[in-house]
């Protein structure tokens, strides 16, 4: 690999290696442990080397290469490493105690050329701990596991994969990353010096500028030309994904700068972190709003993506109260719990509709709540009435790219507050307790009965509708979500996934399941790619393994023919999760729409099911499961059956393994 | 609403009630409406017995009869697809009309225990 003498760096010796050693330790020191006085360090001698452990046999066994693996590496990257070369510290070596030092959980790749220095001195150097290498069999599947597993443990995690190849492969989860508000951090594997490269395929892994394919969706990026440069990218690069607005960020790495050997380790510095404050709204535009809440006789609030942690739940369920102001939860994150009195989701067009203001709150698509389209006839109208009073908290507006169109229509409003919405609620809050006059708190109290009344005869209606189709095969999408929940109610359970969106299984988890926790529910894929379900519960369900949740996955059968792979991964690495599929046996939308089409064109519809039926063969889920080493049972048909495949299901799950249950569903 | 065309969907209801059809060919009548529902995709938003999702409203118990029915599918302003009589012959819905109707009871949420725990839940 090294071929320019320039960059073939002198052997610091044992004595130097054994120093570089040490400091992996010091740079494990996490800082959420020690603060920010622990950062900032030069390289020392001090402390124990927790990232040179040895890994478990367990973990050697996982990550064995193949000697024909090795030596096609070998021809394929250069020459291997000699035994004096063993005892260097690496460029790799410092960028994992970079990572160590922002307390990185997980790095989620699948292995290539052009990463071998940071792949062996993930596994080798840092002991695969903190990050831990998690075997993928697909750069999407990366990308999604990435993004199920910050939004379980709110806490980022890294991709690894080639600059180019790989990247193409990771692109569309990026997306969906990119659409959903989920920081993570892409390394892409790049061979800048063309002298470096050694032959056809380094060539091909190869690009002058590897980010340039996902500039559009991602945050921000950098190809750092020496390992100084590396640390303060990697630092900044965490800072900018996890400030809100959050997004993926990316940082190519020179496969020449991850071999180089470190002459002087004690010149190269670990800069500290700091996160950034979220920014907060206005003070004054926040205290109109506190006023207009107060006045408004019908307001109803909107919300997305408002709660970014749990304490975003807590002050949503406290604004409400105090105004007793209904709640309409799109819940791209679990904002309102499902079983307050005050979320209203069910009843969002008559609400809409009678409304004097609507607050929406961290919402993507806010003209869209306020205004309702006809897709076959391409019309819109207006939702609320003439002179209802519009207002958004947002960080929409703070960054944007223009290429992709997911900042939706642009919506005229009559307050708008750039500020990330949960951090602002405290302020307006405030201003409302300070708004409010002792009569107005009365006034506003007696709507209690209302809307706790409402609330009562959803969840009625939805108990009674769930009845219909009880005993159909295929079975119904609410025997399906109701023989899950009734399993899984007594743990500590989180959906991980429901694909692409819940309405494909008519959101029957929202209409009856009890979501009381900001953890019980992760949203969707937000750009609406398929082949994010699977992956991104397996990611979440790392995550929540650690938290001790149970994890559930309603799986549909599209998605999971994209990125099945994903499988093998929980079974590889023991990630208990529950996999359901809601196995319609077709791309259900599509099929629906192309029907809608041909009925339009009257051309006859005996053809419109061509291309969105995955039937003939019907493919058997449960054996390739199990081929993956997967606990399964199915294909469900009977109805019946389902109670005693869940049963043991959860049983399996609970002992630490995947599993999956196939279930034959109708379509909707 | 197209009234040419509505009194004769209604013309051919009342024959094939007045008439008293046997049993076979109700049985029939069933068979091929069971097949037109699944051809023309109603399943797809009203499920295979038309017990309804999200995507489309229950069609069953209360069977709305042929001449209510094609008088919605084919002029239908909202979320629902328009199905003109190209695609669909007023025969074909009388058919539809034979298998709904023909699809059983589904049970009160209170006689199946997961539903009926729900609602002691809530309580
Ligand atoms: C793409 C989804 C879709 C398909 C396919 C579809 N429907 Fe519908 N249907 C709907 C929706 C949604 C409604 C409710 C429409 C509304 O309220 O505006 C509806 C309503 C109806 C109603 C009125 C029910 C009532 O009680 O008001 C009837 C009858 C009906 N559909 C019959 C059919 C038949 C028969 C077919 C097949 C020929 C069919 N539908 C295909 C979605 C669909």
């Amino acid at each position: 690999m090294t071929s320019s003498p320039q960059k073939n760096k002198t052997n610091v010796g044992r004595r130097n290696f054994i120093k570089t050693a040490v400091v992996a330790g010091a740079a494990t020191t996490l800082p959420s442990e020690k603060g920010a006085a622990a950062q900032n360090r030069t390289v020392t001698e001090t402390g124990v080397s927790q990232g040179l452990a040895p890994p478990s046999v367990e973990q050697m066994s996982m990550e064995a290469s193949t000697p024909e693996q090795v030596s096609e590496v070998q021809s394929d990257q250069g020459p291997a490493a000699t035994e004096t070369e063993s005892a260097k510290y690496f460029g790799s070596d410092f960028m994992i105690d970079v990572m160590k030092s922002l307390d990185l959980d997980y790095v989620f790749s699948n292995p290539g050329s052009s990463f071998l220095g940071l792949h062996e001195s993930i596994t080798v150097y840092g002991g695969n701990r903190k990050p831990e290498f998690i075997t993928c069999m697909h750069e999407e599947s990366a990308a999604a596991m990435a993004n199920g597993y910050y939004k379980a443990a709110l806490k980022p995690a890294a991709i690894m994969c080639h600059g180019t190849v790989g990247l193409q492969h990771a692109a569309m989860n990026l997306y969906n990353a990119w659409c959903d508000r989920v920081p993570l951090i892409a390394i892409l594997g790049n061979t800048v010096d063309a002298s470096d490269r050694m032959g056809g395929t380094t060539w091909r892994h190869s690009a002058q500028d590897p980010a340039a394919m996902v500039r559009d969706f991602t945050k921000w990026d950098d190809q750092p030309a020496s390992l100084q440069a590396f640390a303060e990218s990697m630092v900044r690069g965490w800072k900018i994904a996890t400030t809100p607005p959050m997004e993926p960020i990316v940082l190519a790495v020179d496969s020449t700068l991850q071999e180089t050997a470190v002459e002087d380790p004690e010149s190269l510095k670990i800069p500290r972190y700091t996160p950034s404050e979220p920014p907060q709204g206005e003070r004054g535009a926040v205290r109109k709003t506190a006023k207009l809440l107060v006045d408004a006789e019908e307001p109803v609030i909107i919300v997305d993506r408002l709660a970014r942690t749990p304490e975003g739940m807590r002050l949503l369920v406290e604004l409400a109260e105090l105004l007793n102001v209904p709640v309409i939860d799109i819940a791209s994150r679990q904002n309102m719990p499902t079983s307050h009195y005050l979320n209203q989701t069910r009843q969002s067009g008559r609400l809409i509709s009678r409304a004097d203001l609507v607050l929406g709150m961290e919402v993507t698509d806010f003209w869209g709540q306020v205004n309702s389209v006809n897709r076959a006839e391409m019309t819109s109208e207006p939702r609320v009435k003439e002179g209802t009073k519009l207002v958004t908290i947002s960080v929409n507006d703070l960054y944007m790219k223009s290429n992709y169109q997911d900042f939706q229509r642009y919506a005229p409003v009559d307050i708008s507050i750039s500020g990330d919405a949960e951090a602002t609620l405290p302020a307006l809050i405030e201003e409302v307790k300070e708004a409010m006059s002792r009569s107005r708190r009365r006034v506003l109290a007696q709507k209690e009965k209302t809307f706790r009344k409402m609330h009562a005869d959803s969840f009625e209606e939805s108990r009674q509708l769930a009845a219909r189709g009880w005993n159909s095969s295929p079975v119904s999408t609410a025997r399906l979500s109701m023989e899950i929940y009734e399993q899984i109610k007594a743990e500590d359970w989180a959906l991980v996934s429901v694909g692409a969106s819940e309405r494909f299984i008519s959101s029957w988890p929202h209409r009856l399941w009890n979501f009381d926790e900001h953890y019980r529910y992760l949203g969707i894929g937000a750009g609406g790619g398929v082949g994010y379900g699977l992956p991104a519960a397996v990611g979440a369900a790392l995550a929540n393994k650690a938290l001790g949740r149970f994890s559930v996955n309603i799986q549909c059968d599209g998605d999971f023919m994209y990125a099945n792979g994903a499988l093998w991964t929980a079974a590889h690495h023991r990630i208990p999760l529950l996999t359901v599929m809601h196995n319609n046996r077709a791309y259900a939308q599509e099929s629906m729409l192309v029907q809608g089409t041909a009925n339009r064109r009257k051309r006859g519809v005996e053809r419109a099911s061509i291309g969105t039926l995955i039937q003939d063969p019907n493919i058997d889920y449960a054996k390739l499961a199990e081929g993956m080493g997967v606990w399964s049972a199915g294909p469900i048909e009977n109805p019946d059956d389902l109670r005693p495949a869940l049963i043991e299901a959860v049983k399996v799950v609970k002992s630490g393994y995947p599993a999956l249950v196939d279930v034959v569903t109708q379509m909707r | 609403m197209n009234i040419k065309y509505f009194p004769g969907v209604l013309l051919l209801w009342i024959l094939f009630s007045a008439v008293g059809v046997s049993a076979q060919e109700d049985a029939n009548a069933v068979e091929r409406g069971l097949k037109t529902f699944m051809r023309v995709g109603c399943y797809e938003c009203h499920g295979t017995d038309g017990k309804g999702s999200e995507a489309g409203t229950a069609l069953t118990p209360e069977t709305l009869p042929p001449e209510a029915i094609a008088n919605f599918i084919r002029f239908s302003p909202g979320r629902m697809p328009v199905y003109p009589v190209e695609v669909l012959s007023d025969e074909e819905i009388i058919d539809i009309v034979a298998y709904l109707e023909s699809v059983p009871l589904s049970p009160d949420a209170d006689d199946v225990d997961i539903l009926k725990a729900l609602a002691l839940d809530k309580k």
